[in-house]
């Protein structure tokens, strides 16, 4: 079993987390290369850059947000929270970045990492219950969308499970196995799924009001491309 | 599931998936559209809350007008056919195929749709489910799949001899001018004209046409601001529309129709476009003029409420506060509310006028639509839908506020609301423009008129 961990958290994690990162590079390169190409060839090239910013802080930080689906999306922004600061400020963590790379930063106390944990768990299963529960959203999610949550939740309950009990040594390593897994998982993932908003999110305002902005050209040349031009209306 | 019918213009059943994909794939090649559709594939998160903000979805409870759902019918053929993925996982496993069904449910699901885009603020993904059913609806528009109601329209602005959607003849134009000209002196003394073909004018002036037939006190009240604020106007006869259809369904025809507007202020040698109370109408000529006609140097549009409001500002507009003494309440069109471009103006002029004026909840930024926008108010076949679920929740709205007269200053919002009035009991309500409530609060002495005593003219009547 230890082979097995030493392998999730050597080899296994390296190839996932590069995955993601250069899957991320590729999203955010294709975007900003997009919206720039968009930019070039529209016909009205003014873009109300103030408001676009503000509306991207504003769904950055979505607390002003929170009047539809109020529980559904208090969950998702508690969700978001813990997700975020939970792998990243965690002691154990720290220190694993300190023997691979040598880099380090402040930690979160541990009763709050617990706590941070817990509620994400709990996040989880409300955003699946909010999901599975609305007859609107069950109806138009896809596999992703329902699975994403439980896998999400797996290296949190394993984490919590590996951190708290006690266990003799080969248990705890495969319950760390499991963890380190569902985190490569995830990381593997992130490009191929929405979860790909992780650097797409600051984006989609600008793209949605750069979608607007249509090349002076484009109902000539479409019309042209599909040989119409002299077809009546 | 009940369909609504649209009447469609003739067109070859067969092959309609492959020439969708044809046109798909023209439309994604010269246009803009390829970067925003893979963003959005990316990052759509099928969280369902724009369902709770859709006022269509609202009244229907159909799953077919959860905003997301209808720009996932888009997503799906993009997914499948223009991207690597997609193309991969066909491969693998029968997927999804794009079908004859599957286009006729994507025509009924974008045609339910107001495009009132009222959506894009619940969606935290910022995906701007407007944008896809334009796309969507364009698409369908290159494979002949579109409302004949709006093509009959469009082939009489770009191909017929009026050259504009109501199919109104130079003659008649002037014709009704003339008259309007009487009206004014007749009953308010005021020898306000409708210049016509003046070159070198400051404004040349495009109302919605149908106003020339519809609406006679919405254009008095115009002609009257314009000669009392010593405005500088005029209709011009080489074209005189402000529809714009192609705003609803194609960007080619959006992109001719702007640029006919362009082309009479070239010939008019005149300087801004000023557009009459019409919400689509302003809003094609203001974010579409700059994309088809030049850029930076694309003239400048204006809508007449701006105009008034300024001038109302400046104290060349000087109305009497408080001639309007029943309740008044103000509409808010998506077009130019959406954008927060014209939200305050009208509504400042409203509170100079009006004793007692109300707003609806919620309004401006985020009002409800009249139900009958992004051109379906013109499609008559589906009025019980447009008043019985589309437009109920406004009939609500404007039940709450208990107003006499209920300003909107928009020729598809206007048709829609009287329509809605009808078919949801509120005979009581009058569905004004703007400019109707100006004309009667001017204050004419303030100009040295001595008013019409209208008392008396009533006895003779």
């Amino acid at each position: 079993m230890e082979q097995w961990l030493e392998w999730a958290r050597g080899p296994a994690f390296k190839f996932a987390f590069v995955l993601m990162v250069l899957g991320l590079i590729r999203h955010l390169v294709l975007t900003v290369a997009g919206i720039v190409q968009a930019l070039y060839r529209a016909g009205d090239k003014k873009i109300p850059y103030k408001m676009v910013f503000h509306s991207t802080l504003l769904w950055l930080f979505p607390f002003k947000k929170l009047n539809n689906r109020p529980w559904y999306s208090i969950a998702s922004v508690v969700f978001h929270v813990g997700l975020i600061l939970t792998p990243i400020f965690l002691l154990p963590h720290i220190e694993l970045w300190k023997r691979g790379l040598g880099i380090s930063w402040p930690s979160i106390p541990h009763l709050l990492a617990d706590i941070l944990t817990l509620i994400t768990i709990a996040a989880a299963i409300g955003l699946l219950a909010g999901r599975l529960g609305n007859r609107e959203s069950r109806r138009i999610s896809r596999a992703q969308d329902i699975l994403l949550p439980v896998i999400i939740a797996i290296p949190f309950v394993t984490g919590f499970l590996a951190m708290h009990s006690v266990w003799d040594p080969t248990a705890y390593n495969a319950v760390m196995f499991i963890h380190v897994m569902g985190a490569n998982v995830i990381f593997a993932l992130i490009p191929f799924t929405k979860l790909g908003h992780i650097v797409l999110l600051p984006t989609t305002q600008l793209v949605s009001e750069v979608g607007w902005h249509f090349p002076a050209e484009s109902g000539r040349d479409v019309t042209i491309a599909l040989k119409k031009e002299n077809v009546p209306i | 599931m009940r369909k609504y019918p649209y009447y469609v213009e003739p067109y070859e059943e067969t092959e309609r998936p492959r020439k969708f994909l044809e046109a798909f794939a023209a439309i994604l090649k010269h246009s803009n559209y390829g970067f925003v559709l893979d963003t959005y594939t990316r990052t759509s998160t099928k969280c369902a809350r724009c369902a709770g903000i859709c006022q269509v979805f609202d009244q229907s409870g159909d799953p077919r007008d959860v905003p997301c759902y209808r720009s996932e019918l888009l997503f799906r053929v993009y997914r499948r056919y223009f991207t690597l993925g997609g193309m991969v996982r066909s491969r693998l496993h029968n997927g999804f195929m794009l079908t004859d069904d599957y286009i006729d449910e994507m025509a009924e699901a974008v045609y339910r749709c107001t495009a009132c885009r009222r959506c894009k603020f619940a969606c935290p993904m910022g995906v701007d489910h407007g944008l896809m059913t334009h796309l969507a609806r364009w698409i369908l528009a290159e494979i002949g799949v579109v409302p004949k109601a709006l093509v009959v329209a469009t082939r009489e602005q770009l191909q017929g001899k009026t050259g504009n959607t109501s199919a109104i003849p130079v003659v008649a134009l002037k014709d009704t001018c003339e008259f309007l000209e009487e009206e004014l002196i007749e009953n308010y003394n005021l020898p306000a004209k409708f210049p016509m073909d003046v070159e070198g004018a400051e404004h040349v002036f495009f109302p919605a046409v149908s106003d020339y037939l519809l609406e006679p006190d919405t254009l008095m009240g115009n002609a009257a601001v314009m000669h009392l604020t010593g405005g500088s106007w005029t209709i011009g006869t080489g074209y005189y529309d402000g529809i714009n259809y192609g705003l609803f369904y194609s960007d080619a025809l959006l992109c001719r129709i702007v640029s006919k507007e362009a082309a009479e202020l070239k010939r008019l040698k005149a300087k801004k476009i000023l557009i009459g109370e019409c919400g689509h109408a302003s809003r094609s000529a203001k974010a579409f003029i700059p994309t088809f006609c030049g850029g930076k140097n694309a003239p400048p549009v204006i809508n007449i409420m701006e105009y008034s409001h300024k001038a109302l500002l400046d104290g060349r507009l000087k109305v009497k506060a408080g001639a309007i003494s029943e309740r008044v309440t103000y509409h808010d069109p998506c077009n130019i509310a959406r954008s927060k471009w014209i939200i305050n103006q009208p509504r400042e002029i409203l509170e100079a006028i009006c004793k007692d004026f109300v707003d609806m909840v919620p309004s401006g930024q985020m009002n409800i639509c009249c139900g009958g926008g992004g051109g379906t108010v013109s499609i008559d076949e589906i009025r019980a839908f447009r008043t019985g679920i589309g437009g109920r929740k406004k009939a609500e709205q404007l039940k709450a506020t208990g107003a006499k007269y209920i300003v909107a200053p928009c020729a598809n919002c206007k048709k829609q609301l009287r329509e809605v009035c009808e078919d949801n009991g509120l005979h009581d309500m009058e569905v004004v423009g703007l400019h109707d409530l100006v004309l009667k609060a001017l204050d004419l002495e303030a100009y040295g008129i001595t008013p019409v005593d209208k008392t008396g003219k009533e006895g003779e009547e």
